[in-house]
């Protein structure tokens, strides 16, 4: 890029996805989906600690403002949005656990010369992710069968 | 290696959150009784064990997410030049949560 | 013969805004490219159409597109492959356009230089000017040789989603190119390349999406050469990595008598 007068680069187009690249994935699989839930999910649980703690703050005003609170909080919709934080945080703890095991270069393999037809380390591994999937199922209906009854 | 070493903060701060809100969503939805009643809370917070879980969710949550969200923020092509002011405005939005939220359980305590 | 209908992006930096979509349909035949399908369009259609290529065997990288929303090498993608008769063919995202299909892989280049794509020798003389070869086992050798088929197509710059919004972001190429260096037992230049990934635009903004080995035409598996080089930062940045030796120069060849005579073909005047 170096070197090029300014009127030679403006003549490009900038071609970038932007944000909606984050989203759209095309044509890809499973890991590159829950990359975006990851993503996803991580800003919500951080939107809802910041509900959760000015929720909490209620307490200082004594047991009359928090019983308020808590009486506000309890209709079905906040309930339905309850699980929906815990299901976020299950699977933003079960995948981030996948991701800092894959990041240190755990369970993904070690590199191998290439052989057509290619198959990279994460679908090779990908018994791994589906097993990961099945737990946070498994404990997803866990909860759901504990606040329903 | 700053970087590096803030994402190891990251992975240590997250496997800490895996078992730190697992003990706290087990006692605040999954146990028997009435969890958020006034007396359950209170209970908990005059508890010297709750209170460390409790500032160590803080620290760890916070570093977390704040952590998390830089760098989304930097995937915006923030310039590099720009960067220390991201670290420093994100630095006192945590610290300032921590404050609020640290008042209120020692309060309660 | 079956039609195909060949949806092109068209984009003239003179005359266009935006880039836009030209239809062509065109006669398919047996063991057909959608290269094919677009040289049939340039011969036949119209000859205005811009896109590069060269080998159309899947070695030069020249020809990397996007082919019904997935990046790939044009020549290296059957038409009966993609299991419909209606293509959509653009330029690569990520990079900028300079014309139809044609992309600027300048910011590739820059950033695969900025992590000193080269050998950094103990005896950078030896290197420039070898006076033997080096001694490799074949362990030492599947280190790092899927990585060094990298043919800088850029279709894993183009899948990955950390780059989509971040130009500054180094990308998965330079970054699997770092690694293939750092994994070379013949270099020692780790940590100055440490020293380039570990920046805020660094590697730590790879989240594994895995779209990057996904999309790459050669098995390189740049998603696995940047987890590893992670492996190897971490391990850096703790203190735990383990120092390797260099690799050593090799004996030359002990000289000895040949089993039958070797004619002397000098030429004495």
């Amino acid at each position: 890029m170096a070197g090029k007068p300014a009127s030679e680069e403006n003549r490009h187009l900038p071609n970038s996805l932007g944000i909606r690249g984050w989203v759209w994935a095309g044509r890809y699989t499973l890991e590159r989906y829950l990359f975006t839930l990851h993503r996803l999910t991580g800003l919500g649980l951080l939107a809802y600690i910041t509900l959760h703690l000015i929720a909490n703050g209620t307490r200082l005003g004594g047991e009359d403002a928090w019983t308020n609170t808590m009486e506000f909080l309890s209709n079905p919709g906040f309930r339905v949005g309850e699980y929906l934080v815990v299901a976020a945080f299950i699977f933003h703890a079960l995948n981030g656990g996948r991701l800092i095991l894959q990041h240190l270069g755990f369970t993904l393999g070690k590199p191998k010369p290439p052989v057509y037809p290619y198959v990279d380390s994460m679908r090779r591994r990908r018994p791994i992710t589906l097993a990961m999937l099945a737990v946070m199922a498994a404990l997803l209906l866990y909860v759901l069968i504990e606040i329903v009854t | 290696m700053k970087e590096t070493r803030l994402k190891i903060l990251q992975y240590i701060t997250g496997i800490g959150l895996f078992f730190f809100i697992g003990a706290h969503l087990f006692a605040s939805y999954l146990s028997s009784g009435e969890p958020t009643s006034w007396e359950s809370v209170s209970e908990r917070a005059a508890s010297s064990g709750w209170l460390t879980l409790y500032l160590f969710l803080l620290i760890f949550g916070l570093y977390h997410g704040l952590h998390g969200l830089r760098t989304i923020i930097l995937e915006l092509s923030i310039p590099n030049s720009a960067v220390k002011v991201l670290d420093w405005a994100l630095l006192a939005i945590g610290v300032a949560i921590f404050g609020y939220a640290a008042y209120i359980v020692i309060n309660a305590f | 013969m079956q039609e195909l209908t060949f949806r092109v992006q068209r984009y003239n930096p003179g005359e266009n805004k935006e880039p836009y979509l030209q239809e062509f349909t065109i006669p398919s035949s047996q063991g057909m490219t959608v290269l094919d399908g677009l040289i049939y369009i340039k011969e036949n259609v119209d000859n205005t159409l811009s896109f590069r290529s060269s080998c159309r065997m899947g070695i030069c990288g020249s020809c990397g597109m996007l082919i019904n929303n997935f990046p790939m090498l044009a020549c290296h993608s059957p038409v009966e492959e993609l299991k419909t008769d209606r293509i959509e063919v653009r330029s690569l995202p990520n990079f900028p356009v300079i014309r139809d299909l044609v992309p600027s892989l300048d910011p590739l280049f820059a950033k695969h230089k900025s992590i000193k794509p080269y050998i950094i020798g103990p005896d950078m003389k030896e290197v420039e000017a070898p006076t033997s070869e080096y001694s490799q086992s074949r362990e030492e050798l599947e280190a790092y040789v899927q990585f060094a088929y990298c043919v800088k197509c850029g279709l894993c710059m183009a899948a990955c989603p950390s780059v989509a919004t971040d130009s500054l972001f180094l990308g998965p190429q330079p970054l699997g190119q770092a690694y293939r260096y750092c994994a070379d037992r013949r270099d020692i230049g780790a940590k100055e390349r440490f020293h380039v990934a570990d920046s805020p635009h660094g590697i730590w903004l790879c989240h594994l999406a895995g779209a990057c080995s996904e999309a790459c035409p050669k098995g390189v598996d740049p998603a696995l050469a940047i987890q590893l080089l992670k492996r190897a930062m971490v391990s850096d940045s703790l203190r735990l990595r383990k120092k390797k030796k260099p690799a050593s120069l090799a004996q030359p060849p002990a000289t000895s008598k040949p089993k039958i005579d070797v004619p002397e073909f000098t030429v004495t005047q």
